[in-house]
């Protein structure tokens, strides 16, 4: 009995340590990496307090995310259809895979991005072995291999911190943009940018896919604290990162008065401070952290469809025994593959589609809460009144936010 | 045990006996008898039932594609409520799903497709 019980702790903290590295290396993608660099570019440390709202608001998703998969042993989009029924069910089912396709080609956009500033070969050159990449991992690994391999890989991206904390910032003035304040100019994109990096930060399919991996690794209620463990701390390492590249955006580009236009431009994030070595681990970290996001939305969409309308669904299971789930993947890299063969620009993929996220998040967010808060599915482990204030005051906000800031944005431009 | 036929039943994840998923609860069939109260017959598992809940001349065209495929196709798929039992979140079926038209389409795409690539 004392052997298994140690066993079993010793099992749980392991699961705690590789969770915590998989957030880690896993928070970042072209969405957090641009949104972050070009808040730091055009307002210096000012927006600190939009990653924050961001990073806090994500943390509780994922811990309620995996509660309610730890307790109920369902996933998200499978108790949403039971609960509300096919006729609301499709209204998520929707906009979440609308809106996650265009993530889903920024993030391809970006991993092609990363293979052009590494080998100079243009861009749309790479739409097709990128998608060929990807759909090769998911075809033929499993889901441990997906989620701990490419985010141990991940871990490259700490060298954003390495870099942030050379730069030597201004500590300060980055405590001090953690409260909200306005800017003398500008303030129609100021608005703008806190809502992309709100979206980047809280994306729907992130939560989404922890859900389906919690029921895959066949969590129950005795995983509570494990999970919020995970949660409290990767979030809060995750958003560490995304901090760091805004503040090498504040340092490198903003006191020059220099913007953040094109996806060229992100390697002076890293490179004047850290030089050739610097730019080829910030290639690295744009290239797998990209790789890493579109394994993870390709699985969490096929994974949304599939649990929806009951079809066998697995990444651990061959594709042959779950031919609806893996033809749906495939056929999402596909589409999502075109935007970049055509060449379009990945930053402005990424700009539209974190905008969108935001301005979606309640359709996906409150449908949750309610599920989170019905004792049928959770049993005593139902939301506490902090985690629902919370998560329903920055979804909201951050959809408010996009509402007004998104028509101004396009107005200016 | 109450049993709620729209919040348990409906639109509930299937298993079949060997554990496979076999669609959700598309539609709940009821008997209307005289003098008694209504009784629950089958359950439906089909695009052509859920389509239905939306529009009804939606739920036509595709039974007129779906005729198309097989003598016993355009019809929804039913299954005797006596067949059904409640088990945790799924409801199991005394049944084997490859014994039934619910995974037709899963089984298509299996043979014409997926099979045919590597490393499936």
């Amino acid at each position: 009995m004392v052997t298994t019980r140690n066993d079993s702790r010793l099992k749980k903290l392991t699961q705690v340590a590789l969770g915590i590295v998989t957030s880690v290396g896993g928070f970042l993608e072209i969405g957090s990496i641009t949104t972050a660099a070009q808040a730091g570019a055009a307002f210096g440390y000012q927006l600190v307090w939009s990653l924050l709202l961001g990073t806090v608001c994500v943390a509780f998703l994922v811990e309620m995310s995996g509660r309610f998969a730890a307790c109920s042993t369902c996933t998200i989009p499978d108790a949403m259809r039971e609960r509300f029924g096919i006729n609301f069910f499709v209204i998520p089912l929707v906009v979440m895979l609308g809106v996650s396709l265009l993530v889903l080609a920024a993030e391809i956009g970006g991993t092609a991005a990363a293979l052009e500033l590494a080998t100079g070969i243009a861009l749309p050159v790479w739409a097709i072995p990128v998608a060929l990449l990807a759909w090769g991992l998911l075809w033929r690994a499993t889901f441990s291999v997906i989620e701990n391999g490419v985010s141990l890989l991940g871990l490259v991206t700490i060298v954003f911190v390495v870099a942030a904390v050379k730069a030597h910032p201004d500590y300060g003035a980055a405590a001090r943009g953690l409260v909200p304040t306005l800017p003398s100019t500008n303030k129609a994109h100021y608005w703008f940018v806190a809502v992309s990096v709100l979206g980047a930060s809280i994306s729907p399919y992130l939560y989404y896919f922890y859900s389906s991996g919690a029921v895959e690794e066949k969590w129950d209620a005795s995983y509570v604290g494990v999970n919020r463990a995970i949660a409290a701390i990767g979030m809060s390492f995750g958003g560490f990162l995304s901090a760091a590249v805004l503040v090498l955006g504040a340092v490198l580009f903003h006191p020059f008065g220099k913007d953040i236009k094109d996806y060229h431009d992100l390697t002076q994030l890293v490179t004047p401070i850290l030089g050739r070595p610097g730019f080829w681990l910030f290639v690295a970290s744009l290239g797998i952290a990209c790789l890493g996001a579109t394994l993870e939305i390709a699985l969490a969409l096929a994974y949304l469809v599939a649990q929806g309308f009951g079809w066998n669904w697995g990444e651990s299971l061959p594709p042959k025994k779950d031919a609806r789930f893996s033809v749906t993947y495939t056929a999402l890299i596909a589409v999502a593959s075109l935007f970049t063969l055509v060449g379009l620009d990945p930053l402005k993929l990424t700009a539209i589609s974190m905008a969108l996220t935001a301005a979606s998040l309640p359709v996906g967010v409150f449908p949750f809460l309610i599920l989170m808060n019905d004792e049928s599915y959770l049993g005593e482990h139902t939301n506490g009144r902090i985690g629902n204030a919370v998560v329903l005051g920055i979804s909201a906000v951050a959809a408010v936010l996009a509402a007004v800031s998104i028509p101004l944005e396009v107005i200016g431009s | 045990m109450r049993i709620h036929l729209v919040s348990h039943v409906l639109d509930k994840q299937l298993v079949d006996r060997d554990g496979e998923n076999a669609g959700r609860v598309d539609g709940i069939v009821l008997e209307l008898r005289d003098d008694k109260p209504p009784l629950v017959t089958y359950l439906e598992v089909s695009p052509i039932t859920l389509l239905s809940r939306f529009n009804r001349r939606l739920a036509e065209w595709y039974a007129r594609k779906d005729r198309k495929f097989g003598e016993k196709r355009g019809v929804p798929f039913r299954i005797p409520w006596s067949r059904v039992t409640q088990h945790g979140p799924t409801l199991d079926l005394d049944l084997g799903v490859e014994s039934t038209p619910i995974n037709a389409f899963e089984d298509w795409l299996r043979v014409k497709i997926v099979e045919r690539i590597p490393g499936s």
